[in-house]
Protein backbone atom coordinates (compact mmCIF):
# COMPACT_ATOMS: atom_id res chain seq x y z
CA UNK A 1 0.00 0.00 0.00
CA UNK A 2 2.90 2.04 1.03
CA UNK A 3 4.85 1.58 -2.35
CA UNK A 4 1.16 2.32 -4.25
CA UNK A 5 1.09 5.50 -2.55
CA UNK A 6 4.70 6.80 -2.83
CA UNK A 7 4.68 5.59 -6.91
CA UNK A 8 1.57 7.50 -7.06
CA UNK A 9 3.29 10.24 -5.15
CA UNK A 10 5.93 9.76 -8.05
CA UNK A 11 3.81 10.45 -10.35
CA UNK A 12 2.19 13.11 -9.32
CA UNK A 13 5.13 15.01 -8.75
CA UNK A 14 6.20 13.94 -11.97
CA UNK A 15 3.30 15.73 -13.17
CA UNK A 16 3.55 18.95 -11.70
CA UNK A 17 7.05 19.01 -13.06
CA UNK A 18 5.56 17.99 -16.86
CA UNK A 19 3.28 21.20 -16.48
CA UNK A 20 6.21 23.19 -15.14
CA UNK A 21 8.51 22.30 -18.11
CA UNK A 22 11.11 21.29 -16.04
CA UNK A 23 13.03 18.38 -15.10
CA UNK A 24 9.94 16.47 -16.30
CA UNK A 25 11.00 12.66 -16.44
CA UNK A 26 11.98 11.99 -20.42
CA UNK A 27 10.11 10.90 -23.04
CA UNK A 28 12.58 8.82 -25.40
CA UNK A 29 11.88 9.01 -28.94
CA UNK A 30 14.48 6.68 -31.01
CA UNK A 31 15.18 7.47 -34.55
CA UNK A 32 17.80 5.53 -36.84
CA UNK A 33 20.23 6.42 -39.25
CA UNK A 34 20.95 3.37 -41.90
CA UNK A 35 24.33 4.32 -43.47
CA UNK A 36 27.91 4.95 -42.98
CA UNK A 37 28.90 6.94 -40.70
CA UNK A 38 32.05 8.41 -41.46
CA UNK A 39 30.56 10.80 -43.60
CA UNK A 40 29.56 14.48 -43.08
CA UNK A 41 25.77 13.74 -43.41
CA UNK A 42 26.56 11.78 -40.39
CA UNK A 43 27.96 14.36 -38.66
CA UNK A 44 25.16 16.78 -39.52
CA UNK A 45 22.83 14.04 -38.19
CA UNK A 46 24.88 14.41 -34.97
CA UNK A 47 24.65 18.03 -34.98
CA UNK A 48 21.10 17.86 -35.48
CA UNK A 49 20.88 15.62 -32.67
CA UNK A 50 22.69 17.38 -30.08
CA UNK A 51 20.12 20.60 -30.91
CA UNK A 52 17.42 18.24 -30.67
CA UNK A 53 18.16 17.10 -27.34
CA UNK A 54 18.84 20.97 -26.24
CA UNK A 55 15.01 21.17 -26.66
CA UNK A 56 14.37 18.16 -25.43
CA UNK A 57 15.99 18.92 -22.13
CA UNK A 58 13.28 22.01 -21.76
CA UNK A 59 10.32 19.68 -22.68
CA UNK A 60 11.49 16.88 -20.80
CA UNK A 61 12.05 14.95 -24.39
CA UNK A 62 15.12 12.77 -25.00
CA UNK A 63 16.35 11.97 -28.57
CA UNK A 64 18.35 8.67 -29.35
CA UNK A 65 19.96 7.91 -32.07
CA UNK A 66 20.53 4.13 -33.50
CA UNK A 67 23.27 4.05 -36.53
CA UNK A 68 23.35 1.12 -38.76
CA UNK A 69 24.96 0.35 -42.04
CA UNK A 70 22.17 -1.84 -43.09
CA UNK A 71 18.76 -2.87 -42.93
CA UNK A 72 18.04 -3.99 -39.79
CA UNK A 73 17.27 -6.78 -38.81
CA UNK A 74 14.51 -6.95 -36.58
CA UNK A 75 11.62 -4.17 -36.99
CA UNK A 76 12.83 -2.39 -33.58
CA UNK A 77 13.72 1.48 -35.50
CA UNK A 78 11.81 3.99 -33.68
CA UNK A 79 9.65 6.58 -35.47
CA UNK A 80 11.54 7.26 -38.14
CA UNK A 81 14.33 6.45 -40.59
CA UNK A 82 17.36 8.42 -41.73
CA UNK A 83 18.82 7.29 -44.83
CA UNK A 84 22.01 7.30 -46.48
CA UNK A 85 21.85 4.34 -48.77
CA UNK A 86 22.00 3.44 -51.94
CA UNK A 87 18.58 3.32 -54.47
CA UNK A 88 18.30 0.20 -54.31
CA UNK A 89 18.40 -0.32 -50.36
CA UNK A 90 16.32 3.03 -49.94
CA UNK A 91 13.46 1.31 -52.43
CA UNK A 92 13.26 -2.01 -50.06
CA UNK A 93 13.31 0.19 -46.56
CA UNK A 94 10.54 2.09 -48.06
CA UNK A 95 8.51 -1.00 -49.07
CA UNK A 96 9.31 -3.04 -45.70
CA UNK A 97 8.53 0.24 -43.36
CA UNK A 98 5.88 1.74 -45.39
CA UNK A 99 4.19 3.97 -41.80
CA UNK A 100 7.45 5.19 -40.98
CA UNK A 101 8.99 8.28 -42.58
CA UNK A 102 12.03 7.59 -44.52
CA UNK A 103 14.45 10.54 -45.15
CA UNK A 104 17.07 10.45 -47.71
CA UNK A 105 19.55 12.86 -47.26
CA UNK A 106 22.23 10.86 -50.15
CA UNK A 107 20.73 10.69 -53.09
CA UNK A 108 20.06 13.58 -55.25
CA UNK A 109 18.21 11.41 -58.30
CA UNK A 110 15.13 13.44 -59.79
CA UNK A 111 13.67 10.19 -60.71
CA UNK A 112 13.91 8.87 -57.50
CA UNK A 113 11.35 11.68 -56.22
CA UNK A 114 9.23 11.65 -59.61
CA UNK A 115 8.06 7.81 -58.12
CA UNK A 116 6.41 9.72 -55.20
CA UNK A 117 6.43 6.98 -52.35
CA UNK A 118 4.42 8.04 -49.48
CA UNK A 119 6.73 7.70 -47.01
CA UNK A 120 10.14 9.25 -48.87
CA UNK A 121 10.97 12.02 -47.91
CA UNK A 122 14.25 14.27 -49.93
CA UNK A 123 16.52 16.43 -48.31
CA UNK A 124 18.81 17.44 -50.21
CA UNK A 125 17.79 19.22 -53.85
CA UNK A 126 17.22 16.87 -56.56
CA UNK A 127 19.72 17.32 -59.19
CA UNK A 128 17.23 19.02 -61.48
CA UNK A 129 16.89 21.75 -58.77
CA UNK A 130 20.45 22.31 -58.82
CA UNK A 131 20.38 22.54 -62.51
CA UNK A 132 17.61 25.06 -62.18
CA UNK A 133 19.48 27.56 -60.14
CA UNK A 134 22.12 27.29 -62.42
CA UNK A 135 19.91 28.37 -65.62
CA UNK A 136 18.14 30.76 -63.76
CA UNK A 137 21.68 32.39 -62.74
CA UNK A 138 22.85 31.84 -65.75
CA UNK A 139 19.73 34.02 -67.15
CA UNK A 140 21.28 36.54 -65.10
CA UNK A 141 24.65 36.46 -65.03
CA UNK A 142 25.56 35.12 -68.72
CA UNK A 143 28.51 33.42 -68.90
CA UNK A 144 29.09 33.10 -64.92
CA UNK A 145 31.08 30.29 -63.72
CA UNK A 146 28.61 30.26 -60.25
CA UNK A 147 27.84 26.39 -59.13
CA UNK A 148 24.13 25.48 -57.37
CA UNK A 149 24.92 24.17 -54.14
CA UNK A 150 23.10 23.45 -50.95
CA UNK A 151 24.99 25.03 -48.25
CA UNK A 152 28.15 27.30 -47.63
CA UNK A 153 30.56 27.54 -44.94
CA UNK A 154 30.30 31.29 -45.32
CA UNK A 155 26.50 31.53 -45.73
CA UNK A 156 25.41 34.14 -42.52
CA UNK A 157 22.01 35.24 -43.40
CA UNK A 158 19.24 33.65 -41.72
CA UNK A 159 21.14 32.72 -38.62
CA UNK A 160 22.92 30.80 -40.74
CA UNK A 161 26.36 31.85 -39.65
CA UNK A 162 25.18 30.26 -36.14
CA UNK A 163 24.67 26.99 -37.58
CA UNK A 164 27.92 26.69 -39.76
CA UNK A 165 29.29 28.08 -36.14
CA UNK A 166 27.83 25.66 -34.15
CA UNK A 167 28.86 22.58 -36.64
CA UNK A 168 32.93 23.98 -37.20
CA UNK A 169 32.99 24.09 -33.44
CA UNK A 170 31.63 20.79 -32.25
CA UNK A 171 33.88 18.98 -35.22
CA UNK A 172 36.45 21.60 -36.41
CA UNK A 173 35.39 21.44 -40.16
CA UNK A 174 32.95 23.35 -42.37
CA UNK A 175 29.48 22.24 -42.92
CA UNK A 176 28.90 21.37 -46.40
CA UNK A 177 25.94 19.89 -48.37
CA UNK A 178 25.83 16.94 -47.06
CA UNK A 179 25.87 17.75 -43.46
CA UNK A 180 23.44 19.90 -43.70
CA UNK A 181 21.06 17.57 -45.07
CA UNK A 182 22.13 15.52 -42.51
CA UNK A 183 21.29 18.19 -39.88
CA UNK A 184 17.99 19.47 -41.86
CA UNK A 185 16.34 15.80 -41.50
CA UNK A 186 17.35 15.25 -37.85
CA UNK A 187 16.37 18.78 -36.89
CA UNK A 188 12.81 18.88 -39.03
CA UNK A 189 11.73 15.68 -37.52
CA UNK A 190 12.83 16.83 -33.76
CA UNK A 191 10.62 19.91 -34.62
CA UNK A 192 7.70 18.39 -35.91
CA UNK A 193 7.70 15.42 -33.27
CA UNK A 194 8.15 17.59 -30.40
CA UNK A 195 4.45 19.06 -30.35
CA UNK A 196 3.01 15.89 -29.54
CA UNK A 197 6.04 13.23 -28.63
CA UNK A 198 3.57 10.64 -28.76
CA UNK A 199 2.70 10.43 -31.53
CA UNK A 200 3.05 7.50 -34.12
CA UNK A 201 5.36 7.34 -37.22
CA UNK A 202 2.14 7.28 -39.18
CA UNK A 203 1.14 10.28 -37.61
CA UNK A 204 4.19 12.09 -37.90
CA UNK A 205 4.55 10.91 -41.90
CA UNK A 206 1.21 13.10 -42.12
CA UNK A 207 2.31 15.93 -40.01
CA UNK A 208 5.55 16.27 -42.17
CA UNK A 209 3.75 16.05 -45.22
CA UNK A 210 0.81 19.03 -44.28
CA UNK A 211 2.00 21.03 -41.05
CA UNK A 212 5.94 21.00 -41.44
CA UNK A 213 7.22 24.98 -39.85
CA UNK A 214 10.85 24.74 -40.47
CA UNK A 215 13.21 27.51 -41.71
CA UNK A 216 16.55 25.35 -42.05
CA UNK A 217 18.34 28.76 -41.12
CA UNK A 218 17.69 29.33 -44.66
CA UNK A 219 15.18 32.32 -44.32
CA UNK A 220 12.08 30.80 -45.50
CA UNK A 221 9.17 28.87 -44.64
CA UNK A 222 10.27 25.34 -45.98
CA UNK A 223 8.01 22.46 -46.31
CA UNK A 224 7.77 18.76 -49.05
CA UNK A 225 6.52 18.72 -52.07
CA UNK A 226 3.93 16.04 -52.78
CA UNK A 227 7.18 14.09 -54.44
CA UNK A 228 8.86 13.87 -50.92
CA UNK A 229 11.00 16.78 -51.85
CA UNK A 230 11.93 19.82 -49.28
CA UNK A 231 11.10 22.77 -51.52
CA UNK A 232 14.19 25.06 -50.19
CA UNK A 233 16.39 28.17 -51.74
CA UNK A 234 19.67 27.26 -53.09
CA UNK A 235 23.21 29.13 -53.15
CA UNK A 236 24.98 29.99 -56.29
CA UNK A 237 28.65 29.92 -55.35
CA UNK A 238 31.69 30.58 -57.31
CA UNK A 239 35.34 30.21 -56.17
CA UNK A 240 34.44 29.41 -52.84
CA UNK A 241 31.93 32.45 -52.54
CA UNK A 242 27.94 32.90 -52.51
CA UNK A 243 27.17 35.10 -55.23
CA UNK A 244 23.65 34.99 -55.71
CA UNK A 245 20.94 32.75 -54.04
CA UNK A 246 18.07 30.80 -55.67
CA UNK A 247 14.65 31.55 -56.89
CA UNK A 248 17.08 34.08 -58.76
CA UNK A 249 15.07 37.44 -58.20
CA UNK A 250 13.41 38.96 -61.61
CA UNK A 251 14.18 35.60 -63.34
CA UNK A 252 12.72 32.72 -61.73
CA UNK A 253 9.02 31.64 -63.26
CA UNK A 254 7.02 30.99 -60.78
CA UNK A 255 9.11 33.69 -58.64
CA UNK A 256 8.98 31.31 -55.49
CA UNK A 257 10.39 27.74 -54.75
CA UNK A 258 8.39 26.32 -56.81
CA UNK A 259 10.87 27.25 -59.68
CA UNK A 260 13.33 24.60 -59.13
CA UNK A 261 12.79 21.13 -59.76
CA UNK A 262 9.75 19.08 -60.51
CA UNK A 263 6.50 19.21 -58.86
CA UNK A 264 5.05 16.26 -60.67
CA UNK A 265 5.38 12.43 -60.32
CA UNK A 266 6.09 10.37 -62.85
CA UNK A 267 2.92 8.83 -64.31
CA UNK B 1 -20.31 95.08 -19.39
CA UNK B 2 -18.74 95.61 -22.43
CA UNK B 3 -15.37 96.13 -20.56
CA UNK B 4 -15.84 93.67 -18.63
CA UNK B 5 -16.03 91.06 -21.37
CA UNK B 6 -13.15 92.63 -22.65
CA UNK B 7 -10.81 92.14 -19.69
CA UNK B 8 -12.32 88.47 -19.13
CA UNK B 9 -11.13 87.45 -22.47
CA UNK B 10 -7.84 88.92 -21.79
CA UNK B 11 -7.52 87.20 -18.84
CA UNK B 12 -8.34 84.08 -20.32
CA UNK B 13 -5.39 84.48 -22.56
CA UNK B 14 -3.05 85.36 -19.75
CA UNK B 15 -4.08 81.99 -18.26
CA UNK B 16 -3.75 80.11 -21.54
CA UNK B 17 -0.83 81.25 -21.84
CA UNK B 18 0.41 80.71 -18.50
CA UNK B 19 -0.52 77.46 -18.02
CA UNK B 20 0.44 76.57 -21.94
CA UNK B 21 4.15 77.72 -20.43
CA UNK B 22 3.65 75.71 -17.54
CA UNK B 23 3.16 72.33 -19.64
CA UNK B 24 5.79 72.99 -21.93
CA UNK B 25 8.09 73.43 -18.17
CA UNK B 26 6.82 70.51 -16.65
CA UNK B 27 6.53 67.83 -19.96
CA UNK B 28 10.02 68.21 -22.00
CA UNK B 29 9.73 67.30 -25.37
CA UNK B 30 10.10 63.41 -25.82
CA UNK B 31 12.98 62.77 -27.63
CA UNK B 32 13.74 59.25 -29.95
CA UNK B 33 16.21 57.96 -30.28
CA UNK B 34 17.01 55.58 -32.81
CA UNK B 35 20.25 52.99 -33.15
CA UNK B 36 21.62 52.62 -36.77
CA UNK B 37 22.79 49.38 -37.46
CA UNK B 38 25.17 50.56 -40.37
CA UNK B 39 25.96 53.69 -39.53
CA UNK B 40 27.18 53.16 -36.45
CA UNK B 41 25.33 55.87 -34.31
CA UNK B 42 22.35 57.01 -32.69
CA UNK B 43 19.96 59.57 -34.34
CA UNK B 44 18.30 61.35 -31.56
CA UNK B 45 14.80 62.62 -33.20
CA UNK B 46 12.90 66.01 -31.18
CA UNK B 47 9.00 64.56 -31.21
CA UNK B 48 7.82 68.19 -31.72
CA UNK B 49 9.29 69.19 -34.83
CA UNK B 50 10.07 65.17 -36.03
CA UNK B 51 13.43 66.08 -37.11
CA UNK B 52 16.69 64.81 -36.48
CA UNK B 53 18.57 67.11 -34.05
CA UNK B 54 21.64 65.50 -33.38
CA UNK B 55 23.68 62.02 -34.09
CA UNK B 56 25.51 60.11 -31.01
CA UNK B 57 28.66 58.28 -32.58
CA UNK B 58 27.75 55.12 -30.47
CA UNK B 59 29.39 52.05 -31.06
CA UNK B 60 29.80 49.34 -34.09
CA UNK B 61 26.50 47.97 -34.68
CA UNK B 62 24.27 49.37 -32.85
CA UNK B 63 20.97 47.24 -32.68
CA UNK B 64 18.94 46.87 -28.99
CA UNK B 65 18.09 50.03 -27.18
CA UNK B 66 16.98 50.85 -23.40
CA UNK B 67 16.23 53.58 -20.96
CA UNK B 68 16.68 53.43 -17.29
CA UNK B 69 13.81 53.59 -15.19
CA UNK B 70 15.00 56.78 -13.59
CA UNK B 71 15.64 57.95 -17.09
CA UNK B 72 19.22 58.98 -16.22
CA UNK B 73 21.02 57.06 -18.88
CA UNK B 74 19.94 55.47 -21.77
CA UNK B 75 21.72 51.71 -23.11
CA UNK B 76 22.85 50.32 -26.33
CA UNK B 77 23.98 46.58 -27.46
CA UNK B 78 26.95 47.69 -29.74
CA UNK B 79 27.17 44.00 -30.98
CA UNK B 80 30.45 43.99 -32.80
CA UNK B 81 31.97 45.76 -30.02
CA UNK B 82 30.64 42.82 -27.55
CA UNK B 83 29.60 45.63 -25.47
CA UNK B 84 26.76 47.63 -24.02
CA UNK B 85 27.66 51.52 -24.29
CA UNK B 86 25.51 53.97 -22.22
CA UNK B 87 24.66 57.64 -22.47
CA UNK B 88 23.17 60.56 -21.05
CA UNK B 89 19.83 60.87 -22.62
CA UNK B 90 19.88 65.02 -22.16
CA UNK B 91 23.36 65.76 -23.00
CA UNK B 92 23.77 62.85 -25.38
CA UNK B 93 27.20 62.18 -24.10
CA UNK B 94 28.99 58.68 -24.25
CA UNK B 95 29.57 57.80 -20.59
CA UNK B 96 30.56 54.47 -20.62
CA UNK B 97 30.54 51.05 -22.02
CA UNK B 98 31.21 47.67 -20.21
CA UNK B 99 31.29 44.32 -21.70
CA UNK B 100 28.49 41.71 -22.21
CA UNK B 101 29.31 38.80 -23.61
CA UNK B 102 29.59 38.00 -27.50
CA UNK B 103 27.05 39.74 -29.50
CA UNK B 104 24.61 41.34 -27.45
CA UNK B 105 21.82 41.95 -29.89
CA UNK B 106 18.50 42.61 -27.72
CA UNK B 107 17.97 43.17 -24.14
CA UNK B 108 15.42 45.23 -21.47
CA UNK B 109 15.52 46.72 -18.78
CA UNK B 110 14.49 45.91 -15.62
CA UNK B 111 12.22 48.20 -13.25
CA UNK B 112 15.15 47.61 -10.75
CA UNK B 113 17.45 48.87 -13.05
CA UNK B 114 19.40 45.16 -14.48
CA UNK B 115 19.71 44.41 -17.81
CA UNK B 116 18.33 40.92 -19.51
CA UNK B 117 20.66 40.16 -22.79
CA UNK B 118 20.51 37.22 -24.88
CA UNK B 119 23.93 35.91 -25.72
CA UNK B 120 22.51 34.29 -29.45
CA UNK B 121 25.97 32.36 -29.77
CA UNK B 122 26.40 31.03 -26.05
CA UNK B 123 23.00 29.63 -25.86
CA UNK B 124 21.82 31.76 -22.65
CA UNK B 125 20.85 34.98 -21.36
CA UNK B 126 22.81 37.57 -18.70
CA UNK B 127 21.81 39.96 -16.23
CA UNK B 128 24.69 42.14 -15.93
CA UNK B 129 24.13 45.78 -13.38
CA UNK B 130 24.47 48.54 -15.81
CA UNK B 131 26.00 50.79 -13.44
CA UNK B 132 28.74 48.67 -12.49
CA UNK B 133 29.10 46.49 -15.49
CA UNK B 134 28.70 43.76 -12.88
CA UNK B 135 27.28 40.26 -13.95
CA UNK B 136 24.90 39.23 -12.14
CA UNK B 137 23.63 35.66 -13.56
CA UNK B 138 23.52 33.79 -16.45
CA UNK B 139 20.55 31.53 -17.50
CA UNK B 140 21.26 28.77 -20.00
CA UNK B 141 18.41 28.87 -22.60
CA UNK B 142 17.55 27.68 -25.98
CA UNK B 143 19.53 28.01 -29.18
CA UNK B 144 19.72 31.24 -30.81
CA UNK B 145 18.08 33.73 -27.73
CA UNK B 146 17.00 36.65 -29.20
CA UNK B 147 13.73 38.73 -27.89
CA UNK B 148 13.75 39.97 -24.08
CA UNK B 149 10.64 41.06 -21.80
CA UNK B 150 10.12 41.71 -18.94
CA UNK B 151 6.55 41.40 -16.54
CA UNK B 152 5.35 44.87 -15.24
CA UNK B 153 5.69 43.84 -11.66
CA UNK B 154 9.42 42.09 -12.39
CA UNK B 155 9.19 38.75 -11.30
CA UNK B 156 8.77 37.42 -14.58
CA UNK B 157 11.44 37.58 -17.82
CA UNK B 158 10.68 35.69 -21.12
CA UNK B 159 13.46 35.37 -23.44
CA UNK B 160 12.66 33.71 -26.77
CA UNK B 161 14.86 31.28 -28.21
CA UNK B 162 14.34 31.13 -31.94
CA UNK B 163 16.30 27.97 -33.45
CA UNK B 164 14.56 26.23 -30.18
CA UNK B 165 11.01 27.64 -31.30
CA UNK B 166 10.09 28.57 -27.55
CA UNK B 167 10.02 30.89 -24.66
CA UNK B 168 11.31 30.35 -21.57
CA UNK B 169 10.41 32.30 -18.66
CA UNK B 170 12.59 33.17 -16.13
CA UNK B 171 11.27 33.90 -12.29
CA UNK B 172 13.42 36.69 -11.00
CA UNK B 173 15.11 37.41 -8.18
CA UNK B 174 15.94 33.68 -8.81
CA UNK B 175 16.91 33.49 -11.86
CA UNK B 176 15.95 30.42 -12.63
CA UNK B 177 13.50 28.83 -15.68
CA UNK B 178 9.96 28.48 -14.45
CA UNK B 179 8.33 27.05 -18.04
CA UNK B 180 9.16 26.56 -21.51
CA UNK B 181 6.21 27.35 -23.64
CA UNK B 182 6.67 25.80 -27.46
CA UNK B 183 5.68 28.39 -30.24
CA UNK B 184 5.95 28.63 -33.74
CA UNK B 185 8.95 28.74 -35.61
CA UNK B 186 11.58 31.51 -35.32
CA UNK B 187 9.90 33.35 -32.48
CA UNK B 188 11.71 36.97 -32.63
CA UNK B 189 9.96 39.25 -29.57
CA UNK B 190 7.46 38.90 -27.00
CA UNK B 191 5.68 41.12 -24.92
CA UNK B 192 3.99 41.14 -21.50
CA UNK B 193 0.29 42.22 -20.84
CA UNK B 194 -0.55 44.49 -18.03
CA UNK B 195 -0.74 42.15 -15.40
CA UNK B 196 1.91 40.07 -16.71
CA UNK B 197 -0.51 36.96 -16.49
CA UNK B 198 -0.26 37.02 -20.57
CA UNK B 199 2.25 37.43 -23.43
CA UNK B 200 2.62 37.67 -26.77
CA UNK B 201 4.89 36.71 -29.17
CA UNK B 202 6.00 36.80 -32.68
CA UNK B 203 7.42 33.87 -34.78
CA UNK B 204 9.71 35.22 -37.70
CA UNK B 205 9.06 31.96 -40.05
CA UNK B 206 5.34 30.95 -39.45
CA UNK B 207 4.69 34.50 -39.41
CA UNK B 208 1.96 34.64 -36.57
CA UNK B 209 1.55 36.16 -33.48
CA UNK B 210 0.48 33.51 -30.43
CA UNK B 211 -0.77 34.36 -27.52
CA UNK B 212 -0.13 32.56 -24.70
CA UNK B 213 -1.07 31.84 -20.36
CA UNK B 214 1.78 32.42 -18.98
CA UNK B 215 0.70 30.37 -16.04
CA UNK B 216 -0.39 26.93 -17.54
CA UNK B 217 1.83 27.32 -20.83
CA UNK B 218 -1.70 26.73 -22.87
CA UNK B 219 -1.39 28.81 -26.10
CA UNK B 220 -5.20 30.65 -25.81
CA UNK B 221 -5.10 32.27 -29.60
CA UNK B 222 -2.78 32.65 -32.49
CA UNK B 223 -3.34 34.35 -35.86
CA UNK B 224 -1.17 33.75 -38.95
CA UNK B 225 -0.41 37.64 -40.18
CA UNK B 226 -2.20 38.29 -43.78
CA UNK B 227 0.66 38.33 -45.91
CA UNK B 228 3.55 35.42 -47.02
CA UNK B 229 6.10 38.37 -46.99
CA UNK B 230 5.30 39.11 -43.30
CA UNK B 231 8.27 38.09 -41.46
CA UNK B 232 7.11 39.24 -37.86
CA UNK B 233 9.40 41.27 -35.38
CA UNK B 234 8.85 43.57 -32.51
CA UNK B 235 5.50 43.56 -31.09
CA UNK B 236 4.16 45.68 -28.78
CA UNK B 237 1.03 46.43 -26.58
CA UNK B 238 -1.13 49.89 -27.02
CA UNK B 239 -1.16 52.10 -23.85
CA UNK B 240 -4.56 51.18 -23.24
CA UNK B 241 -3.75 47.49 -23.31
CA UNK B 242 -6.62 46.75 -26.12
CA UNK B 243 -4.63 46.65 -28.94
CA UNK B 244 -1.10 44.88 -30.34
CA UNK B 245 0.71 46.39 -32.88
CA UNK B 246 2.78 44.17 -34.88
CA UNK B 247 6.38 44.88 -37.21
CA UNK B 248 5.79 43.40 -40.13
CA UNK B 249 9.45 42.98 -41.25
CA UNK B 250 9.27 42.47 -45.51
CA UNK B 251 5.65 43.10 -45.61
CA UNK B 252 6.34 46.56 -45.25
CA UNK B 253 3.28 47.10 -43.11
CA UNK B 254 2.42 47.79 -39.46
CA UNK B 255 -0.49 45.24 -38.14
CA UNK B 256 -3.00 46.01 -35.55
CA UNK B 257 -4.39 43.40 -33.38
CA UNK B 258 -6.94 42.93 -31.16
CA UNK B 259 -5.62 42.39 -27.85
CA UNK B 260 -8.36 39.41 -27.08
CA UNK B 261 -9.28 37.74 -30.09
CA UNK B 262 -5.78 38.30 -32.13
CA UNK B 263 -8.04 39.30 -34.64
CA UNK B 264 -6.15 41.71 -37.23
CA UNK B 265 -7.87 45.53 -37.30
CA UNK B 266 -6.01 47.22 -39.25
CA UNK B 267 -2.83 47.03 -41.19
CA UNK B 268 -0.66 50.25 -41.55
CA UNK B 269 2.04 50.70 -44.47
CA UNK B 270 5.10 51.78 -43.84
CA UNK B 271 8.96 51.51 -45.02
CA UNK B 272 10.31 48.57 -46.14
CA UNK B 273 11.55 46.03 -43.80
CA UNK B 274 10.48 47.29 -40.70
CA UNK B 275 11.50 45.83 -37.40
CA UNK B 276 11.62 48.08 -34.08
CA UNK B 277 8.41 49.68 -32.52
CA UNK B 278 7.98 52.07 -29.84
CA UNK B 279 5.62 54.36 -28.57
CA UNK B 280 4.79 57.64 -27.24
CA UNK B 281 4.40 58.10 -23.43
CA UNK B 282 0.68 58.85 -23.86
CA UNK B 283 0.46 55.99 -26.39
CA UNK B 284 -0.70 58.42 -29.12
CA UNK B 285 1.84 57.87 -31.76
CA UNK B 286 3.62 54.85 -32.92
CA UNK B 287 7.54 54.81 -34.01
CA UNK B 288 8.84 52.20 -36.39
CA UNK B 289 12.12 51.95 -37.41
CA UNK B 290 12.12 50.91 -41.07
CA UNK B 291 15.41 49.30 -41.66
CA UNK B 292 15.96 49.24 -45.82
CA UNK B 293 13.99 52.51 -45.88
CA UNK B 294 16.39 54.41 -43.82
CA UNK B 295 13.64 55.86 -42.04
CA UNK B 296 11.29 55.98 -39.04
CA UNK B 297 7.84 56.05 -39.25
CA UNK B 298 5.28 58.15 -37.20
CA UNK B 299 1.47 56.42 -36.95
CA UNK B 300 -1.38 58.29 -35.14
CA UNK B 301 -3.09 55.44 -33.22
CA UNK B 302 -5.99 56.69 -33.72
CA UNK B 303 -5.94 57.43 -37.11
CA UNK B 304 -4.17 54.10 -37.90
CA UNK B 305 -2.34 56.86 -40.88
CA UNK B 306 1.43 57.70 -41.09
CA UNK B 307 1.92 61.62 -40.23
CA UNK B 308 5.50 61.78 -40.61
CA UNK B 309 8.57 59.81 -42.21
CA UNK B 310 11.88 60.83 -40.70
CA UNK B 311 14.69 60.40 -42.45
CA UNK B 312 17.66 59.06 -40.17
CA UNK B 313 20.79 56.60 -40.73
CA UNK B 314 21.36 53.27 -42.09
CA UNK B 315 19.45 50.30 -41.43
CA UNK B 316 18.18 51.75 -38.39
CA UNK B 317 16.74 49.05 -35.97
CA UNK B 318 16.54 49.45 -32.28
CA UNK B 319 14.07 52.41 -31.03
CA UNK B 320 13.01 54.02 -27.48
CA UNK B 321 11.28 57.21 -26.61
CA UNK B 322 12.36 59.82 -23.78
CA UNK B 323 11.46 60.30 -21.38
Amino acid sequence: MRSIRRSLRAVFLTTLCSAAGVNAESAEIVITYIGATNTAAYLGVQQGLAEANVQGEFLGTQYRLIAVSSLPAEDDIGIAIISAVSEPALRELADKFRDVPMLNVALNAATLREQCSENLFHIGPSDTMLADANQQWQQKMPGSTARAQTWHKSFRKYAAGQLNSRFSKRFSRPMNDDAWAGWAAMKLLADTVVRRPSMTSRELLIELQTNLAFDGQKGSDLSFRETGQLRQPLLLVDEGKIVGEAPVRGVAVPPNLDSLGSLFCAK
Amino acid sequence: MFIVNRYRKLFVIIVCVMLGNLGAFAAPPERIFVTNERDDSVSVIDGQTNTVIATIAIGKRPRGIGISPDGKEAYVAISEDNAIAVFDPQTFAVLRTFSSGDDPETFAVHPNGNIYISNEEDAKASVFNPITGELIAEIKVGIEPEGVAISPDGTRVIVTSESTNMLHVIAVPEHTIVSNILVGARPRAATFNQSGKIAYATSEISGEVKKVDIASGEIIAKMPLADDRAKPKDILLSADGSKLYVAGGRANQIFILDESTLEILHTVPVGKRVWGLALSKDGSLLYTTDGVSNQVSVIDTKQFTVVATIPVGKFPWGIAVYP
